[in-house]
């Protein structure tokens, strides 16, 4: 078999065209191949993301209290679309995702920047990495413990002069919000990070030379020459790490519950609260309907367009 | 030249003040919550912090006697080994299809799949809690792993298909023209070829579904179906408040064993967590 390879190899570049299979098989069967091989994972996704939204558009429509579906009509979406607790979720859930991701973005340029040249790179990305391979939940105690309980940031703040006595960070609006964007952005520029190095590092370093001896500063060539070359990856990471933030949950179950007055509730916690705090489940559903909707449209729009640029 | 030299140093100064620091942010809490769990309970919650705790396995002894940890780590290995597992079986032939055949709808398919993956999982906690509690799946470990094979479906689909691009086509060729069929090609050449591929979407996938958390949050209510992650969850509450040196020792147990994985696929890393649209 080796030994036939390169002739038929040279073959198959010249024709370019895939040669017949020997087997013999029916045109019918050629022809539905590829979805008998997709069809597992089809059917697997279709149950687990279209019967649930069929699901949740039927009982949205219904106002449901333990067993009994009273039939509602648009009720319940009318009644959201009133109710400012979602409304303050929906913005919550953008203003602290903005916030965050453009913190990581901008960290994870900058550290990517320095590490990407630097002899100890393989050392500096496993440390970098460290804070993204804890669980989630175990992140949140961390700075739960950190913030509040623990008071090690009002100490650590106070000994260097910046604040006095302990600060209740979940007593004010701004500071339960960026308990939350501290920790996210602690745990996820790595996500970035990682990304952005491996872009730079995949760079044709011969322009960057080029450049060098053209007499142009690191900075200079990474603002205009490394930055444009690797925007598709940035539009790529960035993409992904946005969906991830609008979805935001278990900091907010573990650190602040929403408090103060709701100031910290994210869209997932408000759908969480409503259905299996409340009971409210026909409203839980209608809020999922509509944040469902909102994902689809981002995922035609953005996500579409940012995953055609990374191919290329 | 002088001139040169001089704004090198001092970049290098910069450098290493900005590589240095972020490090130090990285590892100080990391390193303080290690302390967490070597320190006695009545040293962690403090009007004043401890930052030089006395060295006590307290919350090791607890875990051992009060925590059935050998039950939920059980639970978890169970759940995202079996994901894992499904991922993989569904996830080679559909990739296999999206990245060498051509039909109509390749590209909507294959979005749809990608698609999967930024649906909150919130959108879908209600109706799954009720397909569960229906098929009565609930607080069961079969449930999640379920559960979390969807939510990598995606990911592992298109991770091992960017893999699979890269594959020269000749090896192919040449197989078929000694009279392989589809099925044998994909066994036994295709699947080796991108063997780091599939190494890095099962590690990646695993890794996922120890983090998850709403899910199980739902599913799990007892120790039948808790894992670690949301096990430590449930260390709050009670009389005795938030035992944080327990939480901080479980932390860590789940810490080490995903640091040596990733260590090992860390050249893949990048082109894993963009499900293969960046190449590292």
């Amino acid at each position: 078999m080796r030994t036939d390879a390169p002739s038929v190899s040279a073959n198959g570049v010249a024709t370019a065209t895939p040669k017949p299979a020997p087997r013999r098989r029916s045109p019918a069967l050629r022809k539905a191949f590829p979805y008998l091989l997709l069809a597992p994972a089809l059917v697997y996704l279709l149950v687990i993301t279209l019967y649930p939204g069929i699901f949740a558009i039927y009982q949205s429509l219904f106002v449901v209290k333990f067993l009994n579906w009273e039939w509602a009509g648009l009720g319940n979406y009318s009644s959201i679309l009133q109710d400012r607790e979602f409304w303050a979720a929906l913005g919550n859930t953008a203003l602290i995702g903005a916030i965050s991701l453009s913190l990581q973005t901008g960290i994870a340029l900058a550290i990517a920047y320095f590490a990407y040249r630097d002899p100890f790179i393989r050392g500096w990305r496993i440390v970098y990495l460290m804070p993204m391979l804890f669980m989630p939940s175990a992140v949140a105690f961390i700075w739960k413990l950190a913030f509040n309980d623990g008071r090690v940031i009002s100490d650590l703040l106070g000994r260097l002069g910046l604040i006095e006595g302990n600060m209740d960070w979940l007593g004010s609006i701004p500071l339960a919000r960026m308990t939350l964007i501290v920790a996210d952005v602690w745990q996820w520029t790595p996500f970035l990070f990682i990304i952005f190095v491996a872009a730079l590092q995949g760079q044709d370093q011969e322009i960057e030379e080029a450049a060098r001896l053209d007499g142009a500063s690191w900075p200079s060539i990474f603002w205009n020459i490394s930055l444009p070359m690797m925007r598709p990856v940035i539009v790529v990471a960035i993409t992904l790490r946005g969906i991830d933030i609008t979805t935001m949950f278990t900091n907010v179950f573990v650190m602040t519950q929403g408090t103060p007055g709701g100031a910290t509730e994210t869209m997932s916690y408000f759908i969480y609260r409503q259905g299996f705090r409340m009971f409210n489940f026909g409203y839980a559903s209608a809020a999922s309907v509509l944040m469902l909707v909102l994902t689809v449209i981002i995922a035609q729009t953005v996500v579409k367009r940012a995953f055609h640029s990374g191919k290329k | 030249m002088a001139k040169a030299r001089k704004s090198r140093g001092e970049s290098m100064l910069v450098r290493y003040l900005v590589l240095g620091g972020w490090a130090a942010v990285c590892l100080l809490p990391i390193l303080w919550f290690l302390s967490i769990g070597f320190r006695p309970r009545t040293e962690v919650i403090t009007p004043q912090p401890i930052y030089w705790p006395t060295f006590s396995l307290d919350a090791w002894h607890l875990l051992m006697s009060d925590w059935p940890i050998a039950q939920y780590l059980r639970n978890s290995v169970i759940a995202v080994a079996g994901s894992v597992v499904i991922d993989l079986v569904l996830a080679i032939p559909a990739a296999y299809a999206l990245a060498r055949y051509e039909f109509k709808g390749r590209e909507d398919i294959g979005f749809y799949i990608l698609s999967t993956r930024m649906m909150a999982p919130a959108i879908v906690a209600v109706p799954i809690f009720f397909l569960f509690k229906t098929l009565g799946l609930l607080d069961s470990v079969w449930a999640l792993m379920l559960i979390y094979a969807a939510i990598n479906l995606s990911l592992v689909t298109w991770i091992i298909r960017s893999y699979m691009l890269d594959i020269p086509k000749e090896l192919e060729d040449a197989a078929r023209t000694d009279g392989a069929g589809d099925l044998t090609i994909l066994r036994e050449i295709i699947v080796p070829a991108c063997l780091p591929g599939i190494i890095t979407a099962a590690v990646i996938a695993a890794i996922f579904a120890i983090n998850e958390f709403l899910f199980t949050l739902l599913i799990a209510s007892t120790s039948n179906a808790y894992t670690m992650s949301v096990a430590l969850a449930n260390f709050t509450g009670g009389s005795d408040g938030i035992i944080y040196n327990a939480i901080a020792l479980v932390s860590f147990i789940a810490f080490v064993p995903i640091l040596i994985l990733v260590i090992l696929i860390q050249k893949h890393l990048s082109r894993g967590l963009t499900m293969g649209a960046v190449k590292g």
